[in-house]
């Protein structure tokens, strides 16, 4: 320990370090009245890192060519040992990611942390979320199954829908005319470069977002921290006699992380293969379509809506401006009342979003 | 048990888990980026006689590594490890000087495998072999 407060006074000296670490921890206030879902940031940062550490780990063995992609993933999940591991951890690790993703933006539209002044939270966030939605259907053809050939061909032929330029978009999002190895390339390296870097710099924007104004008092729990304050100018929303973020809050954030890890682990030991259908198993051919192809969980409400509608255009559509009003919701909604119960409005057309979200999923799922 | 004896106890308790959580992750880490040895390349490698000719020299690979095999103006045969003792660079044949040059850093052995220049600080390690029915089989 002396040793270890030797280096640290020797950095403090320099830098000020502990200057830095009691404002940005033992310093850094929270609301008395924060909750567990607060902790669902964290844990995507902690769930981000594992997929990027996965990724990292797979790209040791995966072949991005139409010839060797399937066999490469055959070879890392036989051959290799531990693959099976690491590439479950990535392939349960990105559904796990988007679920906890749900949950978050679950939990700052129904305590209203979206709104004034955390607009931009609010669409960083929402970018970040298309971003994850991008990363993951690239990533479903890497493997080069029928389930990845065949999803991406319905897929990217949502695009055809669209007046005028859609056909010559399905053509250059694939890369040809239909589906092949050029695809692949392309997916490729929206998946381990262009996507990631895109997610990582927005991660940063968000964080420094939330920095800049503040962490929002929950509408309800314990007496509020807030200092109310409310004006044109900045402000940064303090929490004097909150609670500390060190060490505190990275506990209740650590007990996040932990409950998280044990699902993840759970389904990974358990059930490794939830996320798996059959077609997964069966490398790409170009010349059989498997019956009954379906896109991954979270997309399955639109590949449902695409269904509905006998015209594709107004199914695209629709499905576009229900993102764009998410998109721009604290615009929208701009009352300064943040209690759920006290929102009639918001709670019937949140609930009934949602409860048709997980309806259309699930009649997507059957049909 | 007072307040710094649980803390203590604690404090253990935490390192102990922390331990047993790194060597979980670890260990299979290890296991995945530790090179793996390659069984069909370990084995033995079988070359027709008449493909090396007196005074030639034919590479190939053994035991996922790189090997030589030689054939002296006498007729008698050699086999070599034909990676330099001295940064690990593969060695050419000089047929004109019946020498094996590595072109790293100028390193020379002799047709028996000996430094006889350059910086190499051993000569190059012999392969066992066996001549039967005309075709010359390797480890």
């Amino acid at each position: 320990m002396r040793v270890l407060n030797k280096i640290v006074d020797w950095i403090d000296q320099r830098i000020g370090a502990r200057e830095i670490l009691k404002k940005e921890l033992t310093g850094y206030l929270l609301p008395r009245n924060i909750n567990a879902w607060y902790s669902l940031g964290s844990i995507l940062l902690f769930a981000f890192a594992l997929q990027v550490l996965s990724g990292i780990l797979l790209l040791i063995y995966y072949v991005p060519d139409a010839d060797k992609a399937f066999k490469s993933v055959s070879y890392i999940m036989n051959e290799v040992p531990y693959g099976w591991l690491i590439r479950m951890c990535h392939a349960v690790g990105s559904n796990m990611m988007v679920l906890a993703l749900l949950l978050h933006m679950l939990s700052v539209l129904f305590m209203g942390s979206y709104k004034r002044p955390r607009e931009l939270n609010w669409l960083t966030g929402f970018i970040l979320f298309s971003m994850i939605q991008g990363i993951s259907l690239t990533g479903y053809l890497l493997p080069w199954s029928q389930l990845s050939f065949w999803a991406t061909t319905v897929a990217t032929n949502s695009a055809n829908a669209i007046p005028v330029v859609g056909p010559y978009l399905v053509e250059f999002l694939r890369g040809g005319v239909l589906v092949g190895p050029p695809t692949l390339g392309r997916f490729f390296a929206l998946h381990v470069a262009v996507i990631p870097a895109g997610i990582a710099a927005l991660i940063g924007a968000h964080l420094f977002l939330l920095k800049r104004t503040g962490v929002s008092t929950p509408p309800f729990g314990k007496k509020n921290t807030e200092s109310q304050l409310q004006s044109d100018v900045y402000h940064h929303e303090d929490h004097p006699g909150g609670i500390p973020f060190f060490p505190d809050f990275a506990l209740e954030d650590l007990r996040g992380i932990a409950i998280y890890m044990a699902c993840f682990l759970a389904v990974l030991f358990f059930d490794p293969y939830l996320f798996f259908p059959k077609d997964a198993f069966i490398p790409a051919n170009a010349f059989v379509t498997p019956a009954h192809i379906k896109p991954e969980w979270y997309f399955l409400a639109n590949y449902q809506t695409l269904k509905i509608f006998p015209n594709e255009l107004i199914g695209l559509s629709l499905q576009g401006a229900a993102m764009t009003f998410l998109a721009l919701l604290p615009f929208v909604d701009r009352g300064r009342e943040r209690h759920p119960l006290k929102r009639p409005l918001f709670m019937a057309c949140s609930v009934g979003g949602l409860l048709l979200w997980i309806g259309l999923s699930i009649w997507g799922h059957f049909s | 048990m007072d307040n710094s004896g649980r803390r203590t106890f604690l404090g253990i308790c935490l390192a102990g888990l922390g331990a047993l959580t790194a060597a979980a992750v670890g260990w299979p880490l290890f296991r995945y980026l530790a090179p793996r040895t390659n069984k069909e390349s370990a084995g033995k490698v079988v070359i027709p006689e008449a493909e090396v000719k007196a005074g030639e020299a034919k590479f190939f690979e053994y035991a996922g590594s790189s090997a030589v095999l030689l054939r002296k103006q006498d007729g008698s045969l050699i086999a070599f490890s034909a990676i330099c003792t001295h940064l690990g660079c593969i060695v050419q044949w000089e047929k004109d000087k019946q020498d094996f040059l590595c072109p790293c850093h100028g390193g020379h052995y002799n047709s028996d495998g000996a430094v006889t220049a350059g910086p190499p600080p051993k000569p190059l390690p012999r392969i066992p072999f066996s001549v039967a029915g005309g075709n010359i089989t390797v480890g």
